[in-house]
């Protein structure tokens, strides 16, 4: 038979007397809890799904172009840098559209919100901490494509410390440019979430702005058929005429790109978007900080309004 | 006695409208009531005193401090809100893991204290379940759990006991006592609820129309009354009668036979008239004062 070796006892209820580290640690807690929430982490397997799928998206452009880069050993022209940046912001897009909501509407709509404004913790920092976890999450996404990318271009050089000495330069472009791009892809959905505790409604604003303002500066911007005259460097003349440079400010998923071309110093493969070389370059950066600034402000009065 | 909760000449007004109107009261250890009707002040009061909103006039302090001037304050507050305030998708552990460290403690700690508090309310077998396959009471528990996870040293209850079924409701009233009792955890519990406040609360505050009322032991607002409530099993007629022999007048009061006192002879009166109409006797005591006779102005 065997015999006890221990006793279990009910110590009842144990007050806390360790430390309480305040403000800090509820800002490192609400940030830590978006980043999982983004991945999917800690929810059930179909929470996981989306999140990787789309990351997977956004590697596989760099990982293709490392392989043609090394596959073709310098032979072939491989795009660059830039170019990665535009062709992964529409995965990037998508991928924002749809996991940024998940950060900010299930807590409205579920009312976890209540609970966090009773904490050491203000609305700002709530929403800045969000703000951070996605950001943190984009920026890590678009920098690791350009390392596979940068890898792919350095080894398949015939001389990578040559390469490396010629196109130094690339590395704060990137950093710049991913920095930029993650901070505009984050603002943008969070603050149109601010407006629904619907996750599927925020999405679809956020694809349908993304469209919507993309065709409008298509048809604003297309070249004149008729107009042969008005060609200059192979460049068209648009519908609307001179207002047409402006026009080409609408597409709202451009915004990024227009200042990454302008930090690679790079021109648009479109010719009908090249239009908006023709205005001042402060006009696009500028357009960049008052719509990203603009929409961060929008941000945070909305849920100081929500929560008033 | 210590003073946790203090509001003085406490006003709060949303446009035109008086929510609070120089209010002056003091909550100390144990459980409060804040009692009163819809619209009368009660929920503007916890929100004052949580932070959520800023006085128009004088001021509510927890603990000596503002809270909505200091966050720190707020690390020793719980809130349990009416309200639906859960996430649907995570396990009741993992939420309350995270409540705790944005209450500011360390995450192992967090996770010892997400356990602790978890048994205590009753949940450990269900702790790692998404909060959503949760019944109502369940959930009740884990916004009970949530608000005492980081060892306040005092809770907001708004309206603990909304929603659930009688069995439910004395689930969460028991656990409600053993917190303020047993776990030394102060608490306030706002309701509308007379029988929740009567049988948890040591002490009540009535707030009406933006002022308090009523403020004091709930002992003194259920006293006996000078009335004697008499229950037989049958022929309540005869018994009014016999006593109406013996110059005792009786009135039928609900299930009751109530009778004023008057002097000690009416209890023989009383016996004899019993014995006489041969009735079986269910009770005979002295009528208290309930908490709805404060609304009926019969306090």
């Amino acid at each position: 038979m065997a015999r006890p070796t221990g006793e279990l006892f009910d110590l009842g209820y144990q007050h806390y007397d360790g430390p309480r580290e305040g403000r800090m640690r509820a800002r490192k807690a609400v940030f830590a809890d978006g980043f999982r929430t983004t991945l999917g982490l800690g929810r059930g397997s179909g929470a996981k799904v989306l999140p990787f799928l789309l990351f997977g998206a956004a590697m596989a452009p760099a990982v293709i172009l490392a392989l043609i880069a090394s596959l073709s050993d310098g032979q072939l022209e491989v795009p660059g840098h830039s170019l990665y940046y535009q062709i992964v912001s529409t995965v990037l897009l998508i991928f924002a559209a749809i996991i940024a909501p998940e950060l900010l509407c299930p807590d409205r709509r579920n009312g976890v919100i209540s609970l966090y404004l009773v904490r050491p913790l203000t609305i700002t920092d709530y929403v800045a901490a969000r703000w951070l976890a996605f950001f943190a999450i984009t920026l890590l996404l678009v920098y690791s494509g350009q390392i596979v990318l940068l890898a792919g271009l350095i080894l398949s050089a015939a001389d990578p410390f040559e390469y490396i000495q010629d196109n130094w330069l690339d590395i704060p472009r990137i950093l710049a440019a991913g920095f930029l791009l993650a901070a505009f892809i984050t603002t943008l959905p969070l603050a149109i979430s601010a407006f629904t505790d619907r996750r599927a409604i925020a999405a679809a604003l956020v694809i349908g702005l993304f469209v919507i303002s993309a065709a409008a500066s298509g048809i604003l911007t297309e070249c004149d058929g008729h107009q042969t005259d008005g060609r200059i460097d192979g460049q068209c003349e648009p519908i609307t005429g001179d207002a047409g440079k402006w026009f080409a400010l609408v597409d709202v998923s451009r915004v990024p790109t227009n200042v990454n071309q302008m930090i690679f110093d790079v021109q648009d493969e479109d010719e009908d978007r090249r239009i908006i070389e023709d205005l001042p370059k402060i006009v696009p950066i500028g357009w960049y900080v008052i719509l990203t600034g603009g929409l961060a402000s929008i941000l945070l009065w909305r849920y100081r309004r929500i929560t008033a | 006695m210590t003073t946790l909760l203090e509001a003085k000449s406490l006003t709060k007004r949303y446009g035109q409208t008086i929510a609070l109107e120089s209010v002056d009261f003091q909550v100390q250890d144990g459980i409060t009531g804040l009692l009163g009707p819809n619209g009368a002040g009660k929920s503007t009061a916890i929100k004052l005193f949580l932070g959520l909103l800023k006085p128009t006039s004088g001021s509510a302090e927890v603990l000596g401090e503002r809270p909505y001037e200091s966050l720190g304050v707020r690390a020793r507050l719980g809130y349990m809100p009416e309200h639906d305030c859960l996430p649907t998708a995570i396990t009741a552990s993992e939420f309350l893991t995270h409540m705790v460290q944005v209450s500011g403690i360390p995450p192992a700690q967090a996770r010892t204290r997400s356990a602790d508090i978890l048994r205590h309310v009753g949940l450990e077998e269900e702790r790692y379940r998404p909060i959503g396959q949760y019944s109502t009471g369940m959930k009740q528990r884990v916004k009970l759990a949530q608000s005492l996870a980081h060892d306040p040293v005092v809770v907001l209850l708004d309206e603990p006991t909304a929603g659930l079924d009688p069995g439910g409701r004395e689930e969460m009233l028991q656990l409600i006592r053993r917190t303020g009792h047993d776990f030394g955890i102060s608490i306030i519990l706002s309701s509308h609820l007379m029988g929740d406040v009567e049988s948890t609360c040591d002490r009540i505050i009535v707030l009406e129309g933006g002022h308090v009322t009523e403020d004091g032991a709930v002992a003194q607002f259920t006293r006996e009354t000078e009335t004697l409530l008499i229950d037989v099993d049958a022929n309540p007629e005869e018994l009014i009668a016999a006593l109406a022999n013996r110059g005792v007048t009786a009135v039928v009061d609900g299930v009751s036979l109530a009778v004023q006192l008057v002097d000690e002879e009416q209890y023989d009166a009383i016996r004899d008239s019993l014995v006489e109409t041969n009735s079986r006797l269910r009770r005979l005591s002295p009528r208290r004062h309930q908490l709805t006779d404060i609304f009926r102005g019969e306090h």
